[in-house]
């Protein structure tokens, strides 16, 4: 094989989406530094490409948050302009269809509304923005490496999809400690006040996540919601990052260090569900053994 | 051409229902088929000793009526059109002769009227019993958008594998919440028996039932376009039998009354012999124009009205309304004055947001009778919607901007401590601290753990702790009327600021959790599988929840 032939060959490769050849590794976590939409896609592309996890014809789910019925300001959604980007991205690397859920705590159509998705997303062919809120959608799936849950019901469409990507917003949860990635999950889940009332949160959701596995996050700690989360208000920072990888554990650690939390800087490791989850081996949580490629858009 | 109006009428009817929900614009007033009825109006008036603004729409119709005559029930009463069309789809043609007792079941309608406006007198709301508007209203409410839904959804449920195969995602994704209220049958019986009706006579409701009709009835007469009969009639009767109101009499005479100008008689006649031209005479002459009930008949309908009036004030169940826990919608009147001036159209329980509002069958006592009431345990009063008073046609419910409508509070949570599962149990839940949009549940530390309190002055009753409480079947958190702000007038943001209630979203409570005096200092047990909390440790209580020292 020539070297000319090598070279062609990784090109196409990379054209095709297929597994690069070895040594042309990507960083483990972008964290780019800007504008919620112009990072977003800066992080992807640092990351190689959405090509690299979405394929011709794929289903793809997005997962932002936005399930409260407010706007960017009190940073307990993500972006919008996040959102809309990386839907348009999954697009130009051919998906087939993009369908951007959740499942809200407030009146649906309140929350579609006033998180701006919907509007965001408006225009974008095949792009669908949608709260299942019915039983119906959701489909009992068996949790073998659960520790707490043995079943969920996750929604069909993540259950049937080809790529899952999160787009959580980074904000602080008065019982899990923070909720990026790892507990946005809960927005695919049909019963969620199980794991409120009835399990150790911090393990059902180290269960959930080693049965709804993410490609791709990308987390918006372009504001960071440091008190009275979940749902707000409270005090907003801005970091001004947003932060994509692969591995949901390392971008969430990455995320509870953006930002002191209720006043107190914290490392990932000391957020009980993600140490839990680290430990069923879903994820690196120590920053220093990451791979970190900074920018700026 | 009437056809088409009717048609029109009914459209437009549904439409402005389907449109009243949490998005309605200000300025689209989707109740205005109520507001259009002058006899709802009247007896809120009456029975609340107090003037009602949207009621003044009711007057064009009375103008318009005096000025045209009943062309209302023809044209476009929306209950008519449906009796109209139902018709001939339901019962046969040619097999109702006319009842023997016509004349007297005539007056019946004019005995309803009466009975409810001496009732109204009383101080009694009850003209919703069966005012057209109302009734309709309430029953696409309550009786026919549930099923409707719900058979929609069915009909989405079998279209999915095929609109997935095709990947027609927005209609695969499609499902609509589906309504629930308790009365549905009741109110489908209803009106399910003023269409089985039909069956003895066509518009057997509008001849001798409609409320409405009879008040119209008495303008009408006034209307310049009379019914006229040339002088060559040869008294065929074909005018007789086809008149859906009876209305036209043998020998060229007219009931101007009962007519509704709906020319059916035109159409049918064979010698073109009647015409419907504008008259001439401003007054009307003749027996035929007026009703005639008789002085005793009178006198029976306002007794059985007082009476009427009477007996829901004071019944077996009236005990029940200084008892009852109702919670009502926020900016709904003070009691009394929300039971008189409410006419009951459901318009309210259609278009709330959460379907909270549900309908009170005798709880709030027999006055109360299908008034909304906030069922909390099924969904919350939600804090970005303030339709509810928006639709309401006499302002039982106040229409209030976002800001007033936070502060209309609605009652107090009170936590029953006995249920609770950290109260009761020592068990880790703060799901009605994390659900509350005012954080007005705080967590003290009594015995050892951190417990819930609730604060009244930050609580305006919205309901989500108590809709969202773990605990199975009754809510160990619970909205009680306590405090509730009711006023027929003024501003309840002044009213709350002069009660000190702050309901403000307030994040500062966040501090609680790092505080650690009172708590108990226990080396940690932490089984495995165990529910209880840990008493948290010295070192524990200084993180928040969720994080690890």
């Amino acid at each position: 094989m020539t070297r000319r032939d090598l070279l062609r060959g990784a090109a196409a490769g990379l054209a095709l989406g297929l597994p690069r050849p070895a040594g042309a590794a990507e960083p483990d976590l972008a964290v780019i530094t800007g504008e919620p939409g112009a990072a977003a896609r800066k992080a992807v592309d640092a990351l190689g490409g959405m090509s690299r996890f979405v394929q011709k014809g794929n289903r793809v789910v997005l997962k932002p948050n936005m399930s409260f019925a407010s706007g960017p300001d009190r940073a307990s959604n993500t972006h919008p302009a996040l959102v809309r980007t990386i839907a348009q991205m999954c697009l130009e690397a051919g998906a087939e269809q993009v369908m951007v859920v959740d499942n809200p705590l407030q009146s649906p159509e309140l929350c579609l509304r006033r998180a701006g998705v919907a509007d965001a997303c408006k225009g974008l062919k095949n792009v669908y923005v949608q709260m299942f809120t019915d039983h119906k959608f959701y489909r009992e799936v068996k949790v073998p490496q659960g520790k707490v849950l043995d079943r969920v019901e996750v929604l069909k469409e993540v259950l049937d999809c080809q790529v899952l990507i999160c787009l959580p917003q980074a904000k602080s949860h008065s019982n899990t400690g923070i909720s990026m990635g790892v507990k946005g999950l809960m927005g695919l889940i049909w019963d969620r006040w199980s794991f409120h009332s009835k399990y150790n949160i911090n393990h059902a959701l180290a269960d959930l996540a080693t049965v709804i596995r993410p490609k791709l996050t990308v987390l918006d700690a372009t504001r960071a919601l440091t008190t009275g989360g979940p749902g707000g208000p409270g005090e907003v920072v801005k970091p001004n990052l947003v932060i994509a990888g692969t591995d949901p554990i390392a971008v969430d650690s990455f995320g509870v260090s953006v930002a002191p939390w209720y006043g107190q800087p914290f490392k990932g490791r000391q957020v009980e569900h993600l140490l839990a989850a680290s430990q069923r081996g879903l994820g690196k949580i120590d920053l220093e053994q990451l791979n970190i490629l900074k920018a700026t858009a | 051409m009437r056809t088409k109006v009717q048609v029109f009428s009914l459209v437009l009817f549904t439409i402005l229902f389907a449109l009243a929900n949490y998005r309605l614009p200000d300025w689209l007033p989707a109740d205005i088929y109520l507001r259009l009825d002058p006899l709802l109006g009247l007896s809120a008036i009456l029975a609340g000793r107090a003037w009602v603004g949207r009621a003044l729409w009711g007057l064009v119709l009375l103008v318009a009526t005096m000025l045209v005559g009943r062309f209302f029930c023809s044209y476009v009463c929306p209950l008519g059109a449906i009796l109209d069309f139902l018709d001939p789809v339901l019962f046969r043609r040619g097999k109702r002769r006319t009842l023997e007792s016509d004349p007297k079941l005539r007056n019946l309608k004019y005995v309803v009227l009466i009975l409810f406006i001496a009732a109204a007198l009383m101080g009694s709301s009850l003209v919703y019993l069966l005012d057209p508007i109302s009734l309709l209203t309430r029953s696409y409410t309550f009786a026919l958008l549930p099923p409707f839904v719900g058979l929609v959804n069915i009909l989405l449920d079998a279209f999915r594998p095929v609109a997935e195969a095709m990947r027609w995602m927005s209609i695969a994704t499609l499902s609509y919440t589906q309504p629930v209220f308790y009365v549905s049958l009741i109110t489908f019986l209803i009106f399910a028996g003023i269409i089985a009706l039909g069956r003895l006579a066509p518009r057997f409701w509008c001849r001798y039932l409609c409320p409405l009709g009879a008040l119209l009835s008495l303008f009408s007469p006034l209307g310049r376009w009379r019914r006229t009969v040339g002088p060559e009639c040869s008294a065929c009767g074909l005018c007789q039998d086809a008149c859906p109101m009876g209305a036209a009499i043998d020998e060229s005479g007219t009931r101007l009354a009962e007519c509704i100008q709906c020319r059916t008689c035109v159409a049918e006649c064979p010698q073109d012999v009647i015409a419907f031209p504008a008259s001439p005479q401003l007054l009307p002459v003749g027996e035929t124009s007026r009703p005639d009930l008789s002085r005793r008949g009178f006198l029976y309908s306002v007794a059985g009205g007082v009476g009427l009036g009477f007996v829901v004030q004071q019944s077996p169940f009236t005990p029940l309304q200084n008892k009852a826990q109702l919670i009502r919608p926020p900016g709904a009147l003070p009691e009394n004055d929300f039971l008189t001036t409410c006419i009951r159209c459901g318009e309210c329980m259609k278009s709330c947001l959460t379907n909270t509002l549900q309908p009170s069958l005798w709880e709030g006592g027999l006055a109360g009778l299908w008034t909304p009431k906030l069922d909390l345990r099924f969904a919350a009063c939600e804090q970005e919607c303030n339709v509810c008073g928006k639709v309401c046609p006499t302002q039982a419910i106040r229409s209030l901007g976002l800001e007033e409508k936070t502060h209309a509070k609605l009652g107090t949570a009170v936590l029953r401590k006995e249920m609770c599962l950290v109260w009761a149990q020592d068990k880790l839940c703060l799901i009605c601290d994390e659900i509350c949009p005012y954080h007005a549940i705080v967590f003290r530390p009594i015995d050892g753990y951190r417990r819930p309190f609730v604060v009244a002055s930050r609580c305006n009753g919205c309901g989500y702790c108590e809709q969202r409480c773990p605990v199975e079947g009754e809510s160990a958190i619970v909205v009680a009327p306590i405090g509730q702000i009711r006023m027929r007038t003024g501003s309840y943001v002044a009213e709350a600021k002069k009660l000190q209630l702050d309901f403000k979203p307030n994040p500062g409570d966040d501090q609680f959790i790092l505080k650690t005096e009172g708590l108990k200092v226990e080396p940690e047990k932490h089984e495995s599988g165990s529910k209880a909390m840990s008493p948290a440790s010295p070192s524990a209580a200084k993180k928040p929840k969720g994080f690890l020292p």
